[in-house]
């Protein structure tokens, strides 16, 4: 079969590009260590949250020196809790579950995102550094009112996340 | 119009065809696998590795 | 009759029936065209916030699910059938088989789509207890009344059916034509058609086996992973049935166009071999982010996918050079200003060169959402939809459009009402989708969601690097509405078209590749090779996921709940009572509408 040269050349730039865009995906995946989410949490019932360990209080944990566990519930139509307060510095893991449909969680322009399935757990781990304050929005249709589903993640500094349980 | 120009224009004779070169296509495709190229590097590696809490786990 | 007078023929001329079902494929077609551009508008003005009186926000979810599936089921696919039936006799030079299960095919897809309509629309009000409010992915839980899930069916049977018609066509063909290679234009046909019915073998299964039972209560739940699963085994490959028949365009009909040649028949055929290969094995690569899939599974399909690039990559080389070819015979000279040279006032040219344009540009987008861990900074962003706006919207639907100008006159012997218009309006389209596209992907980019109705919201403000929220806004609104305005072109044109007299000697041919089906390797006709291949790939990529998915969770589901969202009646009820008299008209129309497609496809020979 003949084939032009010239497409010849463009074959080979075509095929360059795509080990260039595969290349990139492993180098984010081993360099910087991007892990997807993935199905490492078990099945879970999504009728029966009250009756889950940690799904039936919803919030923030420390469980290691500076490792901190959030156990979020997304339903129709808000996050719980909401804020999430986690403290400056530290590596905070997000296990995000539904108790009706399937929604999003997204933290508005970061890189922290995923699907929250009922009967699934998501589970994704960051580092925080700097306090501030995160918007939080269910990123997939679930309903009438989806446009109001919003929560926010604020990191605060050391002394107010020791302090925080004090307002409640 | 135009168009029944080009149905009814004469068919080349088979050597033309033949030593068709489409440089003109070469320098165009060139041109955007650059820009494919340069809008991925900034994409991938500036945008996203830059962006806040990267999942990492 | 003399080679001289049959080349006078135009299609209408010498298959009249075919020419008429071609007519009415064409015209459900557009109607969805018309009923989704109305939506959109809706659409885009409510959500950027210019104008929110049309309907209440509880009800943009019902406007969004017709928009995306009357665009890109109803509008798409009946322009597919219109099509591959004209292409498949024309390339073949004989009549379909049998012309009853011809009309009883597209019979099928009008009912089907009229079912699963009526039952989107029904959701405007609460006077009929039907409701679709699931968009065009209907995940479960949410689920829609039965009538959308069967409607969906009995279109996509009809699909099948036609794509059996073809078949069939094709196969009396070859036993009068032993030892020849498959016309290019039927050869592009069957090989788009064996996609799909691989693709739809698991959207069939999720819809019969789980969705469908389950919205009539004869199971009490579904697994949602499952369902979401077997939904992007076809998500994924549809977006190539939306393609094939515009590239079936750009390398068959284009080059003539443009007074040139294709380039080359043996690379377009390996191109849609490609696609038959690899369309299927990537569909979890829409699930980046689902906690239910193992990274590996997604890691393979994200390979997968960046090779599925190659047929496009390899498309935009053959089809740009079949075009330099006839610019460079009408006298093109240069590296680059052979440009000038080509015939920028024919509208299906420059309305087929500027989709192929902007498809570059949506090619890029979709490297990035393919690009698993890239993925997260886009995933279900408002970047999403300004992707498929540039490829579904303008590479496959302004090339629909231009094709309509050269193709219309050649199925009914009367030309086009007015090609300035014509121009006018597939300019007007570029324009209005570069700007509304280009915000949307900045939008998304500064993390604003798709599939909202409201996308402010009170607890933050959105980063202000691409440009503020609120021009961006603007920006969609204005390139929305522009190109709202030239559907209306379109659609008006080919009205007032139909007005018309009937007229001789309008007929176009297509000029033969220069390099041509003999220079092709025997094999790449060899269709139950590349079946069995990709069959092959289907299996490597889908038996562990769906295996695991299974295993893990049940086919059941674990422990899910129902959430019909048609029986939500109080918010219904609030919005109902603003709207009401707006959407009786629609309502109105939509039954007029079916009326006039029922007439005209009842038209028998």
């Amino acid at each position: 079969m003949h084939i032009h040269a010239y497409e010849k050349l463009w074959l080979a730039a075509a095929i360059a590009l795509i080990l260039l865009l595969i290349g990139s995906v492993t180098y984010g995946a081993v360099g910087p260590g991007v892990a997807m989410v993935t199905d490492s949490e078990n099945q879970i019932d999504a009728g029966g949250l009250d009756e889950d360990e940690r799904f039936s209080e919803p919030r923030v944990e420390q469980v290691g020196e500076n490792h901190y566990e959030a156990y979020v519930v997304a339903y129709q139509f808000a996050f719980d809790p909401s804020p999430i307060v986690v403290p400056e510095d530290s590596r905070v893991t997000l296990y995000v579950t539904s108790r009706d449909v399937v929604h999003g969680f997204e933290v508005v322009g970061t890189n922290a995102n995923t699907m929250v399935v009922p009967g699934e757990v998501a589970q994704i781990s960051f580092e925080v550094d700097e306090p501030g304050e995160y918007g939080v929005v269910c990123n997939e249709y679930c309903g009438a009112a989806h446009h109001t589903m919003e929560g926010k993640l604020h990191v605060v500094s050391q002394s107010e996340f020791e302090n925080r349980g004090e307002d409640a | 119009m135009s168009r029944t120009e080009t149905t009814q224009a004469p068919v080349d004779e088979a050597i033309d065809d033949e030593e068709f070169d489409p440089v003109g296509t070469l320098a165009l495709i060139a041109v955007y696998f650059a820009i494919l190229v340069l809008a991925w590097v900034y994409i991938y590696y500036i945008e996203f590795l830059g962006r806040d809490l990267v999942v990492v786990g | 009759m003399s080679e001289a007078l049959r080349a006078e023929q135009t299609f209408a001329d010498k298959f009249p029936n075919e020419a008429k079902v071609v007519r009415a494929a064409f015209l459900g077609s557009f109607f969805a065209l018309f009923l989704g551009a109305v939506f959109g508008i809706i659409q885009t003005l409510h959500r950027t916030g210019i104008f929110r009186g049309f309907i209440a926000s509880t009800d943009y979810y019902t406007v969004l699910t017709a928009h995306g599936v009357f665009m890109v089921l109803s509008f798409t696919i009946f322009f597919l059938v219109g099509l591959f039936t004209w292409a498949v006799t024309r390339s073949l030079d004989r009549p379909l088989v049998n012309i009853k299960i011809t009309w009883t095919w597209y019979g099928l897809m009008a009912a089907g789509m009229t079912m699963a309509g009526f039952s989107i629309l029904a959701g405007f009000t609460n006077a009929i207890p039907v409701s679709a409010d699931v968009l065009y992915t209907f995940y479960a839980p949410l689920q829609a009344h039965p009538l959308y899930y069967a409607g969906l069916t009995v279109f996509v049977v009809g699909t099948w059916l036609a794509g059996a018609d073809w078949f069939r066509t094709y196969l009396a063909w070859k036993r009068d034509n032993r030892g020849e290679r498959i016309p290019l234009q039927t050869f592009m046909v069957l090989t788009t058609m064996i996609m799909w019915y691989i693709a739809t073998s698991a959207i069939a299964a999720s819809i019969l086996l789980f969705l469908l039972p389950w919205s009539l209560g004869l199971i009490p739940s579904v697994n949602p992973t499952l369902t979401r699963t077997l939904f992007w085994f076809f998500g994924h490959p549809v977006v190539y049935f939306w393609l094939m028949p515009a590239y079936l365009l750009w390398y068959t009909v284009l080059p003539s166009i443009a007074g040139g040649r294709l380039f080359s028949d043996p690379l377009a055929r390996v191109v849609f071999v490609l696609f038959v290969l690899l369309s299927t094995p990537v569909g979890i690569h829409h699930q980046y982010l689902d906690p239910g899939i193992a990274e590996g599974f997604k890691f393979i399909s994200m390979t997968n996918t960046m090779f599925l690039l190659l047929p496009s990559l390899l498309t935009a080389f053959t089809v740009v050079a079949s075009v330099e070819y006839g610019a460079r015979r009408r006298g093109g000279t240069g590296l680059f200003g052979w440009l000038r040279a080509l015939p920028w006032r024919d509208p299906a040219f420059t309305g087929m060169m500027l989709a192929g344009l902007m498809f570059a540009a949506g090619g890029f987008s979709g490297m990035v959402n393919a690009g698993m861990n890239i993925n997260y900074m886009i995933h279900n962003t408002l970047w999403v939809p300004g992707h498929f706006h540039l490829t579904v919207g303008t590479a496959v639907g302004l090339t629909f459009m231009a094709a309509t100008y050269w193709l219309w006159p050649q199925i009914t012997n009367k030309p086009i009402y007015s090609l300035q218009i014509g121009l006018f309006q597939v300019v007007l389209w570029f324009i209005g989708m570069a700007l509304m596209s280009n915000a949307m992907h900045a939008q998304g980019m500064l993390g604003v969601p798709r599939r909202t109705a409201e996308p402010e919201y009170s607890g933050f403000d959105y980063p202000t690097a691409f440009g503020g929220f609120e021009e961006l806004n603007l920006q969609i609104a204005i390139g929305g509405t522009l190109l709202f305005l030239s559907t209306v072109l379109f659609l008006g044109n080919i009205v007032l078209t139909m007005g018309n007299p009937k007229v001789s000697g309008i007929a176009e041919s297509i000029r033969p590749a220069l390099s041509g089906p003999t220079d092709a390797p025997q094999v790449l006709d060899n269709l139950r090779v590349w079946v069995s291949i990709a069959l092959v790939l289907v299996v490597l990529a889908y038996a562990l996921p769906l295996a695991a998915i299974i295993s893990d969770g049940g086919l059941l589901g674990p422990g899910v709940g129902t959430y019909p969202v048609w029986l939500d009646g109080t918010v219904h009820a609030l919005a109902e009572t603003a709207t009401t008299a707006g959407w009786m008209l629609v309502d109105s129309l939509t039954v007029l509408g079916a009326h006039v497609a029922d007439t005209l496809s009842g038209v028998a020979p």
